[in-house]
């Protein structure tokens, strides 16, 4: 008599899948490195990078004009104005602007940025207070002017330890404080979304759709259906195992965003996760989709490509939605993609809440249940032709 | 043996156009070593899948250890194993690992299931090679794992789909004497097979199968009683060419003609008067004959030359209508 029991405990199936498909990911080191490694490395550097570093090597702040109005007129306004000259890295530091005068020319183009230090710099410096220098950049250049803030931050950091500073004119340490105004969005920060919208639907749609495929081929999808496990239990724990990876993925672009390339996100990163994590879940709802139409392994190559390229055309990729027009608008409105990009935008470069994007996700969602109920019912009519 | 075990009534399958099995009707009885018999492509394995659950016939009715298959599908699943080449085992895991997954999704209690898993994988010696991945393994050490994984939940109906094909012959040999020892404690089995002396060593009953047709059903010796007009011949005639072979097969009742120079090997579904044409017509070619041997037909030669195209299979169905 057989020793299966009909014990009702779907969610310890479900871990059991997820728990086979990472035991057979550990022993491919090949699929550890390019998921989660070269995928995100490689998209963060080039489509980050490529769209203007925050880091050092890319620009360079010696070149460009850029202001420096000094209101204070003071001793230590004056040692700052020498020690950024000296620096080699605002060569081309001007003086003679007044604030608003400097704010016009950057609006022409004329300047970069302009350094503002206020009235009473000196003063609080002197009584151990914090004194602030405020920073004008052109967000029309957000390549430079993210360079610009950080080398400006740099030199202040240094100057507040200037010892001839320090004796003379203050009494123990006090804080410099950058005020960045107008919004910009360092260079870096604008492909933010895009890098981690395209690392997780690359890896997302191959690991279910061609996962789904390889079990078929190579026999354990016909093994799974004879037991006593659903087909929806199969799903549920290989979006389990996805959705852990995504998370990894997630962390390790962010990581290097921030670490490598100084990029600061305007919002948290439990938002940055759960929108990544939706990108995630419907790419791999359109993978089972996908796979339960039995298309074979080689093949899913064939269609990830084309999604990516539909992806690039339309989903503000490269083009930002608001700037498509006719059928690419209205393909555009099609895709659930181009609302998790527009919520990633919207929360990286805006600082816009997750609650604030509930037309976004809410599309998504209904994306993701869409492409699940149809698999699920697709991989039950195309049994037979899956399995033979 | 009493109960039935596996009972099916008209069972059809149709892929298009293509009639895979065409009403089959059968009955296995509980702890029968039934062969299914028959050349590749004459519906075993869809016979099989169809019995699995795998597939859903196009019309018919079967039932697996008491259960429906197409109302009762799960606790048809939950009665058997099955080992069959679109049935495998994870490359990339090892021979444990695969078995312990397998045990959690066949819901087999922990404590239960680990007593399960070390008493197969030291009934098939496997020691060292259980923490070896499956890709890793022979064919025929990769077959026994698949076994153990059809095993695990100890079925009561176990689907061998030509599971010798790939071993060599002393693993063969071995997992035919485990089959016959499973068959003895109860255990349903069918042994789908193209092999002939594999159901005259082991099974029970033999059903033959071909064009989708279950077109005889009995133990090997009636089996082989019912070809007793056949006849095999073996002549000595060194030198023939391809168009003296041509003319021979052409002789009434020829099924199967092969030529190894200097050996003739005629295979006949026709007793009376055969010889005679036979030499008859090797005297109209010149053909230079040194010894002429009749031989008793195996039952290999019997059933895969009488299977062997259209032609063939059509005057075997009309030689098993007539005996009917």
């Amino acid at each position: 008599m057989t020793i299966a029991m009909p014990r009702s405990n779907p969610l310890s199936e479900v871990l059991a899948v997820a728990g086979n498909e990472f035991r057979q990911f550990r022993r491919n080191r090949t699929a550890i490195i390019i998921s989660l490694v070269v995928l995100p490395l490689f998209f963060t550097v080039a489509l980050g990078a490529g769209r203007g570093g925050a880091g050092t090597r890319f620009s360079s702040t010696s070149q460009v004009p850029i202001a420096f109005v000094d209101d204070d007129l003071s001793t230590a306004s004056g040692q700052l104005w020498q020690t950024l000259i000296n620096s080699g890295d605002f060569h081309h530091l001007v003086q003679g602007y007044r604030e608003e005068n400097a704010i016009a020319a950057l609006g022409t183009g004329r300047l970069y940025a302009a350094i503002i230090v206020p009235q009473g710099f000196q003063g609080k410096l002197a009584n151990n207070e914090t004194a602030t220098v405020i920073l004008y950049v052109d967000d029309g250049q957000p390549r430079i002017a993210d360079e610009i803030a950080s080398t400006l931050r740099k030199h202040l950091r240094d100057f507040n330890l200037n010892p001839e500073l320090k004796s003379a004119q203050r009494r123990g340490i006090a804080e410099i404080q950058t005020i960045e105004k107008g919004a910009f969005f360092s260079g870096f920060l604008t492909g933010l979304p895009i890098v981690l919208g395209v690392v997780q639907i690359f890896a997302a749609f191959y690991e279910i759709a061609g996962g789904m495929s390889k079990e078929r081929e190579e026999g354990t999808y016909a093994r799974l259906l004879l037991s006593s496990i659903g087909q929806g239990t199969v799903m549920l724990g290989k979006t389990l195992y996805d959705l852990i990876l995504s998370t990894v993925r997630t962390l390790v672009v962010l990581g290097l965003a921030v670490f490598a390339f100084g990029a600061r996100p305007h919002t948290d990163l439990g938002t940055l996760l759960a929108i990544s994590l939706l990108l995630a879940l419907v790419t791999a709802g359109f993978g089972f989709f996908v796979s339960s139409l039995g298309v074979g392994t080689r093949a899913i190559v064939i269609v990830e490509f084309f999604l990516v390229l539909v992806l690039i055309a339309f989903s503000g990729f490269a083009v930002d939605i608001e700037l498509m027009v006719g059928a690419s608008k209205t393909l555009s409105s099609l895709l659930p993609w181009t609302y998790g990009f527009d919520a990633l935008r919207r929360t990286t470069l805006l600082g816009q809440p997750l609650l604030s994007l509930s037309d976004d996700l809410l599309v998504i969602a209904v994306a993701v249940v869409a492409f699940y109920v149809a698999a699920y019912f697709n991989f039950g009519l195309s049994r037979e032709r899956l399995l033979t | 043996m009493g109960e039935t075990a596996i009972s099916t009534r008209k069972l059809t399958k149709v892929f298009g156009h293509f009639t895979a099995v065409d009403n089959l009707n059968l009955e296995v009885k509980t702890g029968e070593l039934f062969g299914l018999l028959g050349p590749n492509g004459a519906g075993k394995t869809t016979t099989v899948r169809m019995l699995c659950t795998l597939i859903e016939p196009t019309r018919g009715t079967a039932t697996v250890a008491g259960y429906d298959i197409m109302r009762e599908p799960g606790k048809v699943r939950r009665e058997i194993g099955v080992v069959s080449d679109g049935v495998m085992l994870y490359k990339d895991l090892t021979v444990e690992e695969n078995l312990k997954f397998l045990s959690t999704i066949y819901k087999i209690p922990n404590k239960i299931a680990e007593d399960r898993i070390r008493e197969l994988l030291e009934m098939f010696g496997f020691k060292e090679k259980t923490k070896r991945l499956v890709s890793a393994l022979s064919s025929g050490w990769a077959k026994k794992a698949m076994i153990c994984a059809a095993l695990l939940h100890s079925p009561s109906v176990l689907f061998l789909d030509e599971v010798t094909s790939g071993l060599d012959p002393q693993s063969a040999i071995a997992l035919r004497d485990f089959t016959k020892n499973l068959c003895k404690q109860g255990v349903t089995v069918i042994w789908t097979t193209h092999y002939m002396e594999e159901p005259q060593r082991i099974c029970d009953r033999v059903g033959v199968v071909f064009a989708g047709k279950l077109v005889e059903v009995g133990t090997p010796n009636e089996l082989k009683r019912n070809v007793n007009d056949a006849t095999a011949l073996e002549v000595e005639s060194p030198g023939l060419s391809g168009v003296q072979v041509a003319r021979i097969r052409n002789v009434r009742d020829v099924v199967k003609v092969t030529y190894e120079d200097p050996m003739l090997r005629i295979t006949g579904t026709r007793k009376e008067g055969f010889i005679e044409d036979v030499t008859e017509t090797l005297r109209e070619i010149d053909a230079k004959v040194r010894a002429i041997n009749t031989k008793e037909p195996t039952l290999e030669e019997a059933f895969i030359s009488l299977t062997d195209g259209e032609e063939e299979i059509d005057r075997f169905l009309e030689m098993t209508s007539r005996r009917k």
